[in-house]
């Protein structure tokens, strides 16, 4: 327990380090701490450079800072559902099916433009992940992992054609649709994220409630159905909980892949695999993963703004590889 | 049976590649085409240069493709494996997309020379995962797609740190035939003329290695030069395939097993076979790509996913071989 205080406070750090770094880093206006201080503290409205962090810094930094956590807490659900160590929302087709829906709903596609965004992102999302669940043979008696994180493959595939497609033949904004759907949190405002933490508190706090849950579900289904876990309803609610918290954050800031594999991995490394300490350890490594992504991407191409999605991915994928090549699996 | 199957591939192949010239934004009557294409006519543009050559490349390519996956799949003997699925086409987009966005005015031919390297990287880098993991079948098309995802990452992230048009980086991306001419076709061309009769020479040494390597041993094969030799043939047949129009996928998984379906296993038969059926494939996604909306312009890549992704899912829940 004490090493554990002590991982947390050095991620805490990690954290609000990364939280400075993307507010005032690689900003055409050269900003300070003094200002970051000043907007934080005694916040003066006549100071431009506070205006610009508390207009155009702010909601980006605390939107990509929830939405990593989200991404990988709904990670760490999902291995936990699947036992599988390759599972994540963009692995499994979440994350595409939702970004599928949300750019169907935006060509006016079978009138889903008249529902919130963020309920045609939930809904694509569930039905690309339980198509997934279904095709890789998850309900089958004995689940293969490599079977579900193939046909979570192919479905990714087939959804990001869709989207393609129906993004390429409806208009001529395709460029701008390109970006997103590599995950950007560039252009959000406080009118986003006051849409953005309602749900992902509620998901995060469904995710703290099933953590216990999970850990008798680690033992293996029959033991926890003899230690008198209700097991189908903890699978319902756990699904739930990865639904919403990806689907908000697909809502917001397109499909940003591969936070949810990598961060269950290394918070697994630092606490352990109890649900009760992984769970939040792998909500503040993936804010402090996606707060500084999102600062390093700017500093790529400044002052143009490369997408932070594209980032995770060029991190993520050599993970995937050696995940998907060490021999523990299956 | 099989030559009258053979016959129609060739036959519809021919008939689609016709009426593919019918295709586009512009309408044309069947006299104007014929006209246009014996003698030259207001038409030539659209017939003669963007038409025409978008057809021979569409085939020249996806025969490049599905030779390539039959290849593939005839060495590593695994139902999964294509050289998209195993990153080697996205290696060679990442080669080309790189010479593209750092060295703007090479000239044309570094493109395929490029490409290649690029798709022997990664040829290179899944065989040595392949070597020191010792995958199941199941496990080795996870750690390519794995790898292409990677190379596919650094693509995306080449096309949107240099903005370009938006439909050359759907090429990159996806693999379209857009704005391709005739310039790119010696390169395709040249290459199937020098690697189909190398295949064919292949073929049956494919058959046997098919017995077990100890039988093709003792048959006077040497099984390891013989991998070898055919993994560079499809490598080098996916990447400058690649490096005319971008990564195409699935036509590499497809293709092969269409043909096996068809033409049964022997490779003598199943090598052209593959090539033909990945003509096709290539062939009518791009029709279909020009001409769903025109003057809108589907990327070819698209379509060929929309077809090979469902094919996939239809493989694993057939596939047995799990454990």
């Amino acid at each position: 327990m004490y090493y554990s205080t002590i991982r947390f406070a050095i991620l805490a750090g990690i954290l609000i380090a990364g939280f400075c770094f993307s507010m005032i880093a690689w900003s055409s206006f050269s900003l300070s701490t003094d200002h970051l201080w000043g907007y934080l503290f005694r916040f003066d409205d006549s100071s431009m450079e506070q205006q610009i962090l508390a207009t155009l810094r702010a909601p980006r930094v605390y939107a990509s800072l929830i939405i990593g956590a989200n991404l990988a807490v709904a990670g760490v659900l999902m291995q936990g559902l699947t036992r599988n160590p390759l599972a994540s929302p963009s692995v499994l087709g979440i994350n595409a099916g939702a970004a599928c829906f949300m750019a169907l709903a935006s060509i006016g596609f079978l009138h889903l433009d008249v529902l919130p965004g963020i309920l045609v992102a939930a809904v694509g999302g569930l039905l690309s992940g339980g198509l997934v669940m279904l095709l890789g043979g998850f309900f089958s008696p004995r689940p293969h992992p490599i079977k579900l994180v193939l046909a979570g493959i192919a479905v990714n595939a087939l959804l990001i054609g869709l989207t393609r497609a129906s993004v390429i033949l409806a208009d001529d904004m395709a460029y701008s649709v390109i970006y997103w759907l590599s995950g950007t949190v560039t252009n959000i405002s406080w009118e986003q994220w006051h849409q953005l933490w309602p749900f992902s508190f509620a998901g995060l706090l469904m995710a703290g409630l099933v953590a216990k849950n999970l850990n008798l579900l680690a033992l293996g289904e029959d033991v926890a159905t003899g230690l008198g876990l209700n097991v189908a309803m903890t699978r319902v609610v756990t699904c739930c909980a990865i639904v919403l918290l990806t689907a908000t954050s697909v809502a917001i800031a397109g499909p940003i892949g591969f936070v949810g594999l990598i961060i269950p991995h290394i918070a697994r490394k630092l606490v352990g695999s109890n649900f009760l300490l992984l769970i939040p350890a792998s909500g503040l490594c993936g804010a402090a993963l996606l707060v500084w992504a999102d600062g390093l991407s700017r500093s790529i191409a400044f002052p143009s703004e490369t997408p932070v999605g594209v980032i995770t991915a060029l991190i993520g994928t050599p993970c995937f590889i050696l995940l998907a090549s060490r021999s523990k699996l299956s | 049976m099989i030559n009258f199957r053979l016959g129609s591939l060739l036959l519809s192949l021919g008939l689609i590649g016709f009426f593919s010239l019918f295709i586009g934004a512009v309408n044309l009557s069947v006299s104007e085409v014929v006209y246009t294409l014996l003698a030259s006519s207001e038409h030539d543009f659209i017939i003669n240069q963007y038409r025409l050559p978008r057809l021979v490349l569409a085939i020249g390519v996806g025969a490049g493709l599905g030779l390539s996956g039959a290849l593939v799949q005839g060495i590593i003997r695994n139902p999964l494996a294509s050289p998209d699925l195993m990153g080697i086409s996205a290696g060679a987009g990442l080669a080309a997309t790189s010479l593209l966005v750092f060295q703007p005015d090479a000239p044309l031919y570094m493109l395929p020379l490029c490409a290649l390297l690029g798709g022997l990287l990664a040829a290179g880098m899944i065989m040595g995962l392949a070597y020191f993991t010792d995958p199941t079948p199941a496990r080795l098309a996870l750690i390519g797609i794995a790898i292409s995802a990677f190379l596919t990452s650094g693509i995306d992230f080449l096309m949107i740190v240099n903005p370009i048009e938006i439909n050359t980086a759907m090429v990159w991306l996806t693999g379209s035939l857009w704005g391709r001419n005739w310039d790119q076709v010696p390169f395709i061309w040249w290459t199937l003329a020098l690697l189909l009769p190398l295949s064919f020479w292949l073929a049956w040494r494919l058959d046997i290695m098919g017995l077990g390597e100890e039988t093709a041993t003792s048959l006077g094969i040497s099984p390891n030069k013989m991998q070898f030799g055919a993994l560079l043939c499809a490598v080098i047949l996916a990447s400058v395939s690649v490096s005319v129009c971008g990564t195409i996928s699935f036509v590499g998984l497809l293709a092969p097993h269409l043909a096996r379906m068809l033409f049964g296993h022997n490779h003598r038969l199943l090598l052209p076979a593959a090539a033909g059926l990945g003509a096709l494939l290539v062939l009518i996604s791009d029709m279909l790509a020009r001409g769903l909306q025109p003057p809108i312009e589907l990327p070819a890549g698209v379509l060929t996913s929309l077809i090979g992704a469902p094919y996939f899912i239809f493989l694993l829940q057939r596939y047995k071989g799990w454990s």
